[in-house]
This record gives structure tokens, sequence and C-alpha cells, in this order.
């Protein structure tokens, strides 16, 4: 699978955004933690596309019931999740009534790596929807990394004239002052027991 | 006497300001981050000057707590990590969330909005404290410095996105038609 870009979920609602309306994009779930990365992949299309979000799950879901919930609204993004996997028959028949599954709004397929090979190779007619718009699911940049936190840390340090650890003892003497610095201070040390 | 009755009612004002903590409950801090970002990157995308929200606003998380920050905790002066306005303002804040079930709680914020260079003040800057200071009338927990580090005009709790809502749509409307 190394042939798609890895991309972060703001990176792939950016996108979805920027298509306007209309978009399809496969991305493949993480081997760890699929779950909370699919909470996280449907906040980030809600906070960047201002619309809501749903997740359909398609192994569980009738061809009646999934056109029904794909128009039913048809302007919100969907994720169409393919769980733990999707069988062959499965994925045909999804292919054949792909003009069904034609809507307004956003559709992200949200697939295991085996999913990913059947899409390509048994699934033309959605494949071409999709186009080359197949990512893997990337780290979320945002998150502070340990070299940052010690930059922090030492900025804080050098500012206020003294210590992490005289913070640390001023704030269990109840001696360091409420200002918002000193509250990160201490949750940068991960010390947020003590406020 | 008024002196005293000044402390009363400032204690009283910290007291509301504590009910109000107490009943604004955000989402789970990864969720607050997105928010955040999204917003941000909106309103970079609606004016001249690019930033990257995406690479400046960061988080945290230890031991049941998080920080989201932007630009430097310290303002020295202008930087890559602020975030730019068109006006010539930059901004850059801290936020602290407790983390609780399915949610999260604001414990301290600070948001530094500096106005272009000669204009008076300075800057504005929206504090809120993780704790009531001794003295309420000085310190309120909630509260605004005018361009002024030792005045502080108490301000109301406010959700951490409605607070970017007078910096874009206020301060910075200000500052930029002003010039």
């Amino acid at each position: 699978m190394s042939e798609f870009s890895t991309e972060p979920f703001f990176e792939i609602a950016r996108r979805l955004e920027i298509r306007g309306e209309t978009g399809w994009v496969a991305v493949l779930t993480p081997a760890t933690d699929s779950s909370a990365s699919l909470d996280q992949l449907q906040t980030e299309l809600q906070s960047v596309l201002q619309k809501p979000a749903r997740v359909i799950q398609l192994e569980t879901s009738t061809f009646e019931e999934l056109r029904e919930a794909l128009h039913q609204p048809d302007g919100d993004a969907v994720i169409l999740s393919g769980g733990t996997g999707l069988t062959l028959e499965k994925w045909r028949s999804l292919d054949i009534m792909r003009s069904a599954l034609e809507r307004k709004g956003p559709v992200i397929l949200w697939l295991s790596p085996g999913d990913v090979a059947h899409l390509i190779e048994h699934a033309p007619n959605i494949r071409s929807f999709i186009g080359g718009s197949i990512f893997l699911a990337g780290p979320d940049r945002g998150i502070m990394t340990e070299t940052e936190r010690q930059e922090r840390l030492k900025e804080l340090s050098q500012h206020f004239g003294f210590s992490g650890a005289e913070a640390v003892r001023k704030a269990q003497a109840r001696e360091l002052p409420h200002e918002p610095e000193f509250v990160e201070w201490l949750v940068l040390l991960g010390r947020g027991d003590l406020l | 006497m008024r002196l005293e009755r000044a402390r009363e009612l400032a204690a009283a004002l910290d007291l509301k300001t504590d009910r109000e903590l107490t009943a604004l409950r955000l989402g789970p801090p990864n969720q607050v981050l997105t928010q955040i970002r999204a917003y941000l990157q909106r309103r970079s995308d609606e004016k001249a000057t690019r930033n990257n929200p995406y690479e400046l606003l960061r988080i945290r998380k230890e031991n049941g707590f998080a920080v989201l920050l932007l630009g430097p905790t310290i303002d020295r002066g202008s930087s890559s990590q602020h975030f730019h306005l068109d006006s010539g303002a930059r901004l850059s804040l801290g936020l602290t969330l407790r983390e609780v079930e399915r949610g999260s709680q604001v414990v301290s914020y600070r948001y530094h909005f500096v106005f272009p260079d000669g204009q008076s003040p300075q800057y504005l800057r929206f504090d809120l404290l993780d704790a009531p200071h001794a003295d309420s009338l000085a310190e309120p927990r909630c509260h605004l410095h005018p361009g002024i580090d030792d005045v502080r005009i108490p301000f109301s709790v406010h959700n951490p996105i409605e607070i970017l809502d007078r910096i874009f749509f206020v301060l910075e409307r200000a500052t930029h038609e002003s010039k």
C-alpha cells in the first residue's frame, strides 16, 4: 500500500472542502486504534466542512438502507465504513449500484487494506468516482513533540527565572500565581494534579 | 467603606465566573483542537495574510489535562509562530483543558492580541485564571488587560471560539478599518 500518499485527516478534509460539495475519497484504516481514528476523522470533517458527518456501516446495510441513508439527507458528509472487511459479493453489488450512491455531499470510504485491494480489483465503477484519491491515514502534526515540550519548558524557566522543579515546589506550597502561563507550565511538566 | 463593598462585589463576580465555568462543557481536547484549527483556517482563507494553523496550533496531553498553544508563551515581538492578521496585528494563545467524561472543561486561557506598531493600546489580552485570586478586585478571575500588565478589567467567561470571534470580528476589523 506504499503507493498511496499519507495524509492527516485535516488535509483530507481540506481537499474535500476545496473540491466543493461533491467528492469521493478512500482512506485506509490504521492498523491500531481504528475506532478512535474514525471518531477523529468524523470530527475533522465536521469542523473543516462545517456540516454534519455520519458514519454508515457498509457490512450491515442492505441496498435499500444504504440508498436511503445516503439521500436522506444528501448534503452532509458520509463515511462509509467497511468495518473488518467486506465480501467480494458485497463489493460487486455495491459497484453495480454506483449510480444509486451518487449524492450531493462528500463520501469517504473508510477501508481496511484488504478492502482497498478489493475496491481496486472488483469495483471499477466506484473506483472511477475515487480516482487517485486513496490515502493512508497519517498522524496529526498538531501533536506537540517532546522536543517542542522541552523548548516550551526552557522558555518558561528562562522567562520567570526559576526551574520547573521550583515551579512544582511553589505550586505545592500554594505560592505559584494562578496566571495561565503557570498553569500551562505545570501541565507540560505532567503536574496538572497541582492545579 | 466603599472599598469594602467593591471587594464584595468583585468576589461575587468571581463566584459567578466559577458557576459559568462549571456549566461550560466542551468536547474532548482533540475535538477542541480540530475546531479551533478549522476556525483559524477559515479566517486565514478569508484574509490576504496567509497563515498555516495546522502547523501553528499544538496540543499536548498530560495526565488528564491538555494544553493548546499557538505562538510563543511570552510575546517578545513578531515571530513566525504567531497568527498574523491583515492589519499587521498578531495573535498568540494558550488554552488549558481538564479532561472529563466524553469532554473537557476549561481550566485557564490567555489570548494575546498585539496591535500593529504605533497603535495605542499596544495590546489586549483576555485571561482566565485557574482559580480566584486573593484580591478579586485587583485581579478578577476572568479579565482583560487593556495594554497595561497591572490593569485587569473584569470580563465574562467565553467559549474559546467566541473569544476568537471578538478578536477577528471586532478587534481586527476595527484595527484594519482605522489604517
